[in-house]
């Protein structure tokens, strides 16, 4: 007994003087790769199969370090931790499918828009529901935490005294699953990700569309501290122009055809005013 | 691909979920153990002056008082702005100063719990105090120890599943991968990872019994 127990809390404190020393000690040098931050349960734009990074942003963002001669490394995050973790410059490189929005944009800067959204509304495949009557008259309705859908319908639903009930969940395929029992009447979601849950056989419609333009692009920490904002800008041209991109989304979403690049640019975000980093010739006067 | 087969091909993903989930529990339980165990023999033995026991009394207030996502926020993003810890260490170390202020609490109640004149009479045989505790009171107290570590032991194992909220890709986040990647089979994937964690718990406790058993004293306290 003597001998077992102080035996066992010597090797104890042993191991975790080793796990300090070694756990601890991360400390990231200038010659490290870029850390870009995705949220890989967010198919086509990036999820993980087999131990493996794909999607849209991924291949993407491997094009585009390419060009930019960088290396990179990935890191997954739930995605209400993304925005918080590039603005503590935790990550480098935000990159998944992020909408632009004027919140966002006080937080974080945004690249020039790489993609352009509508939301829509989806409803379980033998509800009789239309657009309106399924974000309406008690409807529950599921959003991803933290989404800009979430946020759209606070602002125009929600706040304008409608009577609807939202329900936050962490990931769509979860809401999605979640209106197949019963629990929620509809999902608000962009329509790239409807359209994957119907070719994927899910039992649901779209009940209708919400054209609200939303731009989507990659974003970098508030005020570009590694002076990537530039370099980003010209690399998504430049994949546009090779037609790397249009492989790549053609490999994701077969059939559909790419916004232009780049997209609807607002006014609201300041990285979007002219002269638009790497591309002076771009942006709002 | 039939999400069988996606589960079997993926299953060596998911150990490695379990695996980073162990690692993450052992260095957790172990900071917890050490700093816990110390905070005990100062709480019970240490200088009585108010210096030394009211910041041991606030961390232990403290860290069983927050819930642990916003602690492991804490460590993450606060500690950040002083030294640059990644997020498996920032989820150690706060999940590991959190387990010692709860290992504190129970070594506190296991000393408590072995007779006062056992103490006095180790003294009186001539032991120093140091001497005492460590071969009078310590081996008792661990006996008593055990089954309340247990508890310990197995809400921890269900805690690790939080640290992918700073980015630890462990099972559940593993799990998480699959479910998206397949567009579903919620039910059947986190049956899979909730078997896992099952083994892992009973594996943890029978091991613990186990020792609890050898420690026993026959005809002792039973």
């Amino acid at each position: 007994m003597k001998g077992m127990t102080s035996s066992l809390l010597r090797s104890a404190s042993l191991a975790a003087v080793a796990l300090v020393g070694s756990g601890l000690a991360t400390t990231a040098s200038a010659q490290d790769p870029y850390t870009v931050g995705v949220e890989a349960s967010f198919p086509p734009w990036a999820y993980v199969e087999s131990g493996e990074f794909k999607g849209i942003a991924i291949d993407a963002m491997n094009a585009i370090a390419d060009e930019m001669g960088i290396e990179i490394e990935f890191q997954d995050m739930p995605f209400p931790s993304l925005i918080p973790a590039l603005a503590a410059e935790k990550i480098d490189i935000l990159a998944t499918g992020l909408t632009v929005t004027e919140e966002r944009s006080e937080a974080i800067d945004f690249t020039i828009p790489w993609w352009e959204t509508n939301d829509v509304v989806l409803v379980p495949e033998d509800s009789e529901a239309n657009v309106f009557t399924a974000v309406c008259c008690g409807a529950r309705i599921g959003v991803q935490g933290g989404s800009s859908q979430q946020a759209w319908m606070e602002e125009n639903v929600v706040n304008n005294d409608i009577d609807v009930e939202l329900a936050t969940y962490e990931s769509y395929v979860t809401a999605v699953d979640d209106m197949a029992i019963g629990r929620i009447s509809s999902v608000i979601v962009d329509d790239t990700s409807a359209q994957e849950y119907i070719n994927a056989g899910k039992p649901i419609r779209m009940a209708g569309k919400i054209y609200i333009r939303a731009p989507l692009a990659l974003a970098v920490s508030k005020g570009d501290p590694q002076d990537l904002l530039a370099s980003l800008n010209q690399g998504i041209t430049a994949i546009d122009e090779s037609g790397q991109w249009q492989e790549i989304i053609e490999q994701y979403i077969p059939g559909i055809t790419p916004p232009a690049i780049p997209g609807n640019m607002p006014d609201f975000v300041d990285t979007y005013n002219k002269p638009v980093a790497g591309l002076p010739e771009l942006g709002n006067e | 691909m039939d999400i069988y087969s996606v589960l079997i091909r993926d299953f060596p993903f998911l150990l490695k979920g379990l695996g980073v989930a162990v690692i993450l529990l052992v260095a957790l339980l172990i900071i917890g153990f050490v700093l816990g165990m110390a905070i005990c023999l100062v709480q019970l033995y240490g200088p009585r002056t108010r210096l030394v026991q009211w910041p041991l009394i606030m961390y232990e207030r403290v860290f069983r008082g927050v819930p642990i996502i916003i602690m492991l926020f804490i460590f993450y993003y606060g500690v950040s702005g002083i030294y640059d810890i990644s997020a498996f260490a920032a989820a150690i170390l706060a999940m590991g100063l959190r387990s010692a202020a709860y290992q504190s609490q129970i070594f506190r109640s296991a000393f408590k719990s072995v007779p006062a004149g056992q103490m006095m009479a180790a003294r009186a045989m001539g032991m120093s105090r140091l001497k005492a505790i460590r071969y009078i009171v310590f081996p008792q107290a661990a006996r008593h120890a055990i089954g309340p570590w247990t508890n310990e032991f197995s809400s921890e194992i269900k805690e690790t599943s939080l640290a992918y909220v700073i980015g630890v890709v462990e099972l559940t986040r593993q799990a998480h991968y699959i479910i998206t990647s397949t567009q579903g089979n919620v039910l059947l994937v986190f049956a899979v990872v909730a078997l896992l964690y099952f083994i892992l718990n009973r594996t943890g406790n029978s091991l613990l019994y186990a020792l609890e058993r050898k420690l026993a004293v026959p005809g002792f306290e039973k």
